[in-house]
């Protein structure tokens, strides 16, 4: 593929050895993978498999001095294992995070424009408030938040989970990003709102190129948006490969054992959101 | 908004009330006698009986009571036995050297313990912020006339800069202020690193993080701003504690407030004069805990706007 002649996101043998009470634990264990434009990759596995701390560890946002981190993890060229300093330039840049827990990612004392005005800001200095509020509306009404001039004087705790994870998409491209982080993004959600969401993800993928790695336990999840999928286990790679070949003829027991834990999956052609599907499928 | 003040306001006369009426009873059945501190040891015993009798003493517990109440309505709290004047009066010509001496500590305070609380938690569980546990803890466990003595020592006798005693000049307010603000220092920036650490912890703070938010901003704005109702509960809390009267500190440097005031009429046994400054101080401190109460719906929007979307 052409991307990957430049990714946007390019990990070798990274390393990640967490310091808890109970002494250090190696979280990531040489795990190697890149994300090019347009593209989705998903890293997936059971809790503490060492998936989301891979996506802290690249974006440098896990506890300082008791993270160790080890290889290299180029965003957007920077290596910002080598170079913490790296890692503050490209976020709110070059890359942006969907975090877990929509409920508990805004500050609840702040209204929502103000969270989101700030992001756009952070992006363009220059930007006056009412420009900012100007384009904030906008990018709320891109993610599907009715009436967003009205909503832009509210608090989180006026929202659903479902549609702050849209706000939070929305202050995520406030950064306009070629690289979304998106940590476990719909685990948090009731089934049906999680698919709107997904949706939105890769409807805003197509529209703008930018390039996903995706966290997730779920197949169905991973299946629906990846183009190609890593599965963890313990801190390494078990198995790696497309999307399609990895949920159809998978060849690691462990694997194996995931899939089996997913109830009936249908064909891919069943899903609500089959428009999408091509994504992986066409490249 | 207006039924929640209605009751709140309703609330805070009743326990005015259950205060004075405490103390009311608490002063007569300490021992001592307010006539013999007033007629001094060489009166006779018919001496005595004529100032009680002045005093209105002689009756029974509960007419003086029900003297006492119906006076309180008028809003006379009778003549203090000391000063020969109204209590009321006495105990309001010195009030505003307590909350001078009171706004004075805690801006102190809050302008060094939030700072140093906030430096406490960015570095928390480092050798540095042990350091400054350690000087905060020993500030408050120091007993206030031992500060304030030795403060006096060295910045108005060794290095004579400062007044000692009594509030002649601005500068006065110096060290009662200072020594006041030791003893709060510990408490607050303690609280600010707890509340703090929490607030850094969170997970909106990463999220900020995530997005390029600097840490100052991620401290000064997001952090503080989401522990604001604590801090402001605990600064309340603390204001309406030094409003009743820093009795030792004010003592110590000869301070004209009402805590040396409450001294020399528990030692004169002068009723009046203490119901009155209990009554005052009382009402003082619960419209301050009114006032903080009033400010949760400000800092937060979640007790302005309910919890439901």
């Amino acid at each position: 593929m052409a991307e990957d002649a430049s990714p946007l996101l390019e990990v070798e043998d990274l390393q990640i050895e967490l310091v808890t009470h109970r002494g250090v634990v190696r979280a990531v264990d040489g795990v190697s993978f890149t994300v090019g434009q347009g593209e989705t990759v998903t890293l997936i596995g059971e809790s503490g498999s060492g998936k989301s701390t891979t996506a802290m560890g690249v974006l440098r946002l896990l506890p300082e001095g008791l993270a160790v981190l080890s290889g290299t993890a180029r965003v957007g060229g920077e290596d910002v294992v080598a170079d913490p300093e790296a890692a503050r330039r490209v976020r709110g840049r070059t890359v942006s995070l969907i975090p877990q827990d929509p409920m508990t990612a805004l500050s609840p004392v702040h209204t929502i424009g103000r969270q989101l005005g700030d992001a756009l800001r952070l992006r363009h200095p220059g930007l006056s408030r009412a420009e900012a509020r100007e384009r904030g509306t906008r990018l709320l009404d891109q993610v599907r938040i009715s009436e967003p001039g009205t909503r832009w004087k509210t608090y989180p705790h006026q929202f659903s989970g479902g549609m702050l994870q849209r706000i939070l998409i929305a202050i995520a491209l406030a950064a306009e990003p070629r690289l979304l982080v998106a940590d476990e993004p719909t685990s948090a959600l009731d089934a049906t709102v999680q698919a709107g969401v997904l949706d939105l993800l890769l409807d805003l993928q197509e529209r703008t190129g930018v390039g996903m790695l995706m966290i997730t336990h779920d197949l169905g999840v991973a299946r629906l948006v990846s183009d190609r999928i890593h599965v963890m286990k313990e801190g390494r790679f078990v198995e790696s490969g497309p999307a399609e070949r990895i949920v159809e003829r998978p060849t690691h027991p462990y694997t194996r054992t995931l899939l089996a834990a997913v109830p009936a999956l249908g064909p891919w052609d069943e899903d609500g959101l089959a428009d999408h599907t091509p994504l992986g499928a066409a490249r | 908004m207006s039924r929640y003040l209605a009751r709140r306001l309703g609330q805070s006369l009743l326990t005015v009330f259950l205060t004075v009426s405490t103390v009311f009873v608490l002063v007569r059945l300490a021992p001592g006698d307010p006539a013999a501190a007033y007629a001094g040891p060489t009166a006779t015993s018919a001496d005595l009986a004529r100032i009680r009798e002045e005093f209105g003493l002689g009756e029974p517990l509960i007419t003086q009571y029900g003297i006492f109440l119906r006076d309180l309505l008028t809003g006379d709290l009778g003549t203090s036995y000391s000063f020969h004047s109204s209590a009321l009066d006495v105990v309001l010509e010195r009030m505003p050297y307590t909350i001078t001496l009171s706004v004075a500590a805690i801006a102190v305070t809050v302008a060094v313990a939030v700072p140093l609380g906030v430096w406490m938690a960015r570095r928390a569980d480092t050798k540095r912020e042990l350091g400054a546990n350690v000087l905060t803890i020993a500030g408050q466990s120091m007993p206030d006339f031992w500060t304030g003595v030795m403060l006096l020592t060295v910045f108005a006798v060794l290095l004579p800069v400062l007044p000692a005693s009594g509030f002649t000049s601005w500068s006065g307010l110096i060290l009662p202020t200072v020594t006041v603000a030791i003893l709060q220092l510990a408490l607050v920036s303690r609280l600010v690193r707890r509340e703090m650490t929490t607030a850094l912890a969170s997970p909106y703070i990463t999220v900020a993080r995530s997005r390029g938010v600097s840490e100052r901003a991620l401290t000064w704005r997001y952090a503080l701003a989401n522990s604001a109702v604590p801090l402001v509960t605990a600064v309340g809390t603390r204001f309406a504690a030094l409003l009743n009267g820093v009795v030792v500190v004010e003592v110590v440097f000869g301070w004209p407030g009402v805590g040396s005031l409450v001294v020399r009429a528990l030692e004169t046994r002068d009723y009046p004069l203490i119901q009155a400054t209990v009554l005052v101080t009382a009402t003082l401190a619960i419209l301050v805990q009114l006032l903080v109460d009033l400010a949760y719906p400000l800092l937060d929007p979640r007790v302005r706007l309910g919890k439901a979307a």
